[in-house]
Order: structure tokens, then C-alpha cells, then sequence
């Protein structure tokens, strides 16, 4: 080992050095800075004032902030039990023996690998709108007149409409998940079941479900940590600064910080930092919750 | 495979399967209606768009759409930005990530548990959490003022976000590979720093194609960072350029050139998904996904 020394070090020093600079110091400054009044995001620590909680009460008693924790909140889990429910639908139809099964699962993959912003401009610009979007034309064709009529990025439906289209994104994703799990699960075990006289349905409750908790856990960490950082659908939404149907806590944060335009409100960076340390105990929240929750020493593949 | 293609249908299992069919198909058609109608209203004009004929080409197809984006919209410029920070960032990962992700595949010291973990943390880390020190010191060092250094501080960013998932992807690769080859490299004299340049990176291919096909597909779409670092249009990536872009179209009304914008921006990573997905799904389920 000895005479590797040199070689380890020289091979793993790039990497660690670029990791430091990326994650480790900034993480541990956003850490303080969520302690400290900062005026604005390029003084010095010298220029910080120490501040204790106040950062944090001052979340806590700020509407707007609730209001994109609460939005936040929504996304994670309404959109998480579609997207869950809706991967998992197509992943069980996929692994049931259809044809053409590569061609569909390309297809329904194919979203995630399309920038954001495209994505929600062909949502916004198309399939919402209200002249020759295609809900409009779907339902017309329907004779669901009422439907037909929505203005779907208005006030009202705003949310929900950038719910579902972020949705449509991210089901591809997770369905490769939950198929990577189902794929591992031995095919005898569906042998013997179908022998035994099990249908169909009982095989899903009673074989593919349990042993799915390993997978879930990933689903879950995987959603939590993507839906945390929330930000490019929202601002894509909400366009104008006062439109707050769709704010998030990156969003709030970025407006914060970074002052999008917005003279009004006061400026402190340790707000922003604040925010990013809320989200993070969330996601730590999360991942610890589910490892408790779904121990998966019980079932061995 | 093959001989399972031309097997009878069995149309009673088929019928069984019905639902599955129906459920899937209504997906992927709402997909091809997605893409197809954008693509489309990117050859149409603006007048036909908004009268519902943008499926029908009255006027012919217009393919001055992407002429007048590519020239007058600043998207040739974001493009060739986009192109130039993921070739660089795609090739420098490689060079840093795949010794770091062999060494620690392959040999046991002091750390490396740490190291391991460190990595894995750092992709469920949220932008939020490294981007208000990050702004703070770089623009404090004045590397924003110039267009040079700015664009440095881009790449050097979309080198770092992607560093730790580029390593532990590399390392479940490293440590599927036989030793077989190291051993016999050792026997005939080579040092382990010529063994890992010479047999092993060259090994690695496979699994650094993947890698990088996700690195560029990331780094293509990457908004946030981009958003907050590039300080003028000139040097903005795509997936800002564009979203600056459609900020200004609300004023022109120019509907067709925005779509041809959005396709000339989804494009690049479309392309490389048709050829790719099976290599890009296999790397998803491989193990480049370990929560």
C-alpha cells in the first residue's frame, strides 16, 4: 500500500480540492450566515452582525414565506403521490409482458432530458392557452364546453395547472425507478404465486409491494431532494414579481437576495441563507423519517 | 429477442393486456402532441398560430422562423455558449473524476469512507445551500467584471456541482472491472499511474460515455447557477438566454420564432436522447441512482 501513497493522493487531491470549494465551505458559510444580519450578499464577515434567531423569526412571521412554504408543501406532496402513483401505474404495465415495452419507457423518459424551460414554455404557450391551446381544443372536441372555457394561468388554476405540467416531467423518472425494482424482484416468486392461484392483483399487494421498500426509499429522497430546489417552473409561471400564486422558497430567496427588480422590500442576505438551511433540515427530516419508517432488513432479494 | 418479435400474437393474452395499452398509448400521444404541435408552430407564422392552423401550413413552411431566432434573438450566441462550457466542463469532469473514482474503488486508506459519503451527501444538496457564499467570494475576487473570467467562473461551477455524482458513478464502474489487467500490468513492471492511464481509463470507456452524456445533458439544462452567475446576454447559456428571451417575446409577439427558439434549445439533447436512450435509461438504473 505504501508505495501507492503518492498515487492516491495525487489522484483523489483535484477532486477533493474542487469539492471543498464547491460544497464544504460554502455549506458551513450558509450555515453561519442564517445567524447573522448581512446587508448585502458581498460583505465580509467582518461586516455581519451577529443576530441570533432573529433570522428565522423573521420567516416564521412572514406571510410571503409561508405562503411558498406552503406552495412548496403542495408540490411535494400532492405531485408526489401523482407522480409516485402514475410511475408505478406504468411501471407495473411495462414489466406485465407488452409489446414494444423499450419503445414506451423511451417515450415516457423522453421529458426529463428536455431542458426546463423549454418544457414549461411548450405547458404555457401551448397546451394552456387559452386561443389555441390543447386542452382547449381537446375539450372543445369533447363538447365539454365548460371545461373548454378555463383560462387555466389565471390566478385561480395557476398553481394547479404548473402542478400537473411539472408533474407530466417527472413521472418518466420515477417510473425507471420503480422498474429497476420491480426487474430485480426474481420471476419465480411469480411462479409460485400464479401456481398457488394468486391473480394478478394479489401478486402486486402481496409480492411486488413489499418488496419495493428499498425503491420507495430512493423514490422519496430522490423526489424530496428535486422538489426542494423548486425554482425554474415557478418563475416561469409567475413572470411579474407581485405574482405570488406560484411563489417558492427558492424563488423567495432569489428575490430576496438578489433583489429581482423589487425596491421595496429590505435586503438581508442572512434571510436567504436561512431559507436554504430550512430546506435542508427539511430534506434531513425526510430521508431520516423514511429510513425509519421502511427498514428494508426484513426482506432479502 | 429477435424470435420473440416474430412469435404469434397471442390474442388472448393481448386482450388481457388491453388496459395497459390503452393507459400507455394515450400518454405517449399526448407527448407527440406536445412536441409534434411546437414543431410545427416553429415552421408556421404567427397569424396562423392564433387562427388554429398551425398544423396546416396555409402559408407554406417558414423556415426564416429559425433564421430570424438563430440571427436577430441572441440564440446563436447562447448556443454556442452552452456548446463550448459543456464540451469544456464534460472533458475536464473526466479528467478529475475518473482517477479520484478509480483510487477510491480500488484502494483501501485513510478517509476514504469520508470521502465516499461526502459525495454522496453533496448530490442531495440543494443550490441554495452553496450559491450566497459562492456569489460572495467570487464576485468579492472581481472574477464577474470581465467576460474571460466570468465565463471561467460558469465552467468552473458546472465542473464542481457535477464532480461527486461524475465520481460515485465512476467508482460502482471502477469496481465492477477485474483486477486481472492491473495485475498483469504489475508483473511486467508498469507503475500504477501508467497501469490507470494506459489499460484502465481506456477500460472505463463505456461507463465514461454515460457519464458524460449525463453531464452534458445536465449542464445543457442547468438554470439556477447560470442564472445568478452569467452576467450579461453574451455570455448566458441556452436555458437562460431562452428564458430572457421569452421575457422579450411578450412584447414583440413574435409566437413562431419563440417556438422555433424552443426547439432550437431542446434540440441538442433530443438528438442525443434518440440515438442514446438506451444507454442513458441503462445508466439511470444501473447504478448512477443510489439514494
Amino acid at each position: 500500500m505504501k508505495k501507492n501513497r503518492g498515487m492516491i493522493v495525487a489522484f483523489v487531491t483535484p477532486a477533493l480540492i474542487i469539492f471543498s470549494i464547491i460544497f464544504l465551505y460554502p455549506i458551513i458559510r450558509t450555515i453561519l450566515m442564517s445567524f447573522y444580519k448581512i446587508e448585502n450578499v458581498t460583505d465580509s464577515m467582518s461586516e455581519w452582525s451577529f443576530s441570533g434567531l432573529a433570522n428565522f423569526n423573521k420567516l416564521l412571521t412572514t406571510p410571503l414565506f409561508g405562503t411558498a412554504m406552503w406552495n412548496l408543501f403542495r408540490i411535494w406532496f400532492i405531485g408526489g403521490i401523482i407522480v409516485m402513483s402514475t410511475g408505478l401505474l406504468f411501471a407495473v404495465i411495462l414489466t406485465s409482458g407488452i409489446r414494444f415495452k423499450r419503445a414506451f419507457r423511451a417515450i415516457i423518459y423522453m421529458p426529463n432530458i428536455v431542458s426546463a424551460v423549454a418544457l414549461a414554455t411548450m405547458w404555457l404557450q401551448y397546451v394552456y392557452s387559452p386561443k389555441y391551446g390543447l386542452l382547449k381544443d381537446i375539450f372543445t372536441f369533447l363538447h365539454l364546453d365548460s371545461l373548454a372555457s378555463i383560462q387555466w394561468t389565471d390566478t385561480n388554476h395557476k398553481f394547479w395547472a404548473l402542478l400537473f405540467a411539472y408533474c407530466f416531467g417527472m413521472v418518466g423518472y420515477h417510473m425507471l425507478i420503480w422498474l429497476s425494482g420491480i426487474e430485480r424482484i426474481g420471476v419465480e416468486y411469480f411462479e409460485a404465486c400464479t401456481i398457488d392461484g394468486a391473480n394478478k392483483f394479489q401478486q402486486f399487494r402481496h409480492i411486488t409491494l413489499p418488496l419495493l421498500k428499498g425503491v420507495v426509499k430512493t423514490n422519496i429522497t430522490m423526489w424530496s431532494v428535486t422538489s426542494v430546489a423548486f425554482f425554474v417552473w415557478s418563475q416561469l409561471f409567475s413572470m411579474v414579481t407581485t405574482d405570488t400564486t406560484t411563489i417558492t422558497p427558492m424563488v423567495y430567496m432569489y428575490m430576496q437576495v438578489f433583489g429581482a427588480g423589487n425596491a421595496m422590500t429590505e435586503r438581508n442576505a442572512g434571510l436567504g441563507a436561512a431559507i436554504g438551511v430550512v430546506l435542508s433540515v427539511c430534506v434531513v427530516c425526510i430521508f431520516v423519517l423514511t429510513n425509519k419508517l421502511l427498514k428494508d432488513d426484513d426482506y432479502e432479494i | 429477442m429477435k424470435n420473440f418479435k416474430h412469435a404469434p400474437i397471442n390474442w388472448k393474452k393481448e386482450t388481457h393486456l388491453l388496459p395497459g395499452y390503452i393507459i400507455l398509448l394515450i400518454w405517449v400521444l399526448f407527448t407527440f402532441m406536445l412536441l409534434g404541435w411546437v414543431i410545427c408552430a416553429s415552421f408556421s407564422t404567427t397569424r396562423d398560430i392564433f387562427t388554429g392552423d398551425a398544423l396546416r401550413f396555409p402559408t407554406g413552411l417558414h423556415i426564416e422562423n429559425y433564421i430570424k431566432a438563430w440571427n436577430s434573438q441572441n440564440v446563436s450566441v447562447f448556443f454556442t455558449n452552452s456548446l463550448v462550457y459543456a464540451a469544456i466542463s464534460c472533458a475536464l469532469l473526466i479528467l478529475i473524476a475518473a482517477p479520484c473514482a478509480y483510487v477510491l474503488a480500488r484502494f483501501t486508506f485513510l478517509g476514504k469512507k469520508a470521502i465516499q459519503n461526502g459525495f454522496v451527501a453533496a448530490m442531495g444538496v440543494p443550490a441554495i445551500m452553496i450559491v450566497l457564499p459562492l456569489f460572495c467570494v467570487i464576485s468579492q475576487i472581481g472574477l464577474l467584471s470581465s467576460a474571460l473570467s466570468n465565463r471561467v467562473v460558469l465552467v468552473f461551477l458546472y465542473i464542481g456541482i457535477n464532480i461527486p455524482y461524475t465520481v460515485i458513478f465512476l467508482v460502482t464502474f471502477f469496481a465492477n472491472t477485474s483486477r486481472s489487467y492491473e495485475e498483469a500490468a504489475a508483473i511486467d513492471g508498469c507503475t500504477p499511474i501508467k497501469t490507470f492511464w494506459k489499460i484502465m481509463f481506456p477500460m472505463a470507456q463505456p461507463g465514461i460515455i454515460t457519464v458524460t452524456i449525463f453531464n452534458f445533458i445536465n449542464i445543457w439544462n442547468e438554470y439556477f447557477l447560470s442564472l445568478i452567475f452569467a452576467n450579461s446576454d453574451e455570455m448566458r447559456p441556452v436555458a437562460v438566454g431562452l428564458y430572457s428571451m421569452i421575457n422579450s417575446m411578450k412584447y414583440t409577439g413574435d409566437y413562431a420564432g419563440m417556438f422555433a427558439a424552443v426547439v432550437i434549445v431542446f434540440l441538442p439533447t433530443f438528438i442525443l436522447y434518440i440515438f442514446l436512450s438506451e444507454k442513458i435509461i441503462g445508466g439511470i438504473t444501473a447504478g448512477g441512482v443510489k439514494g
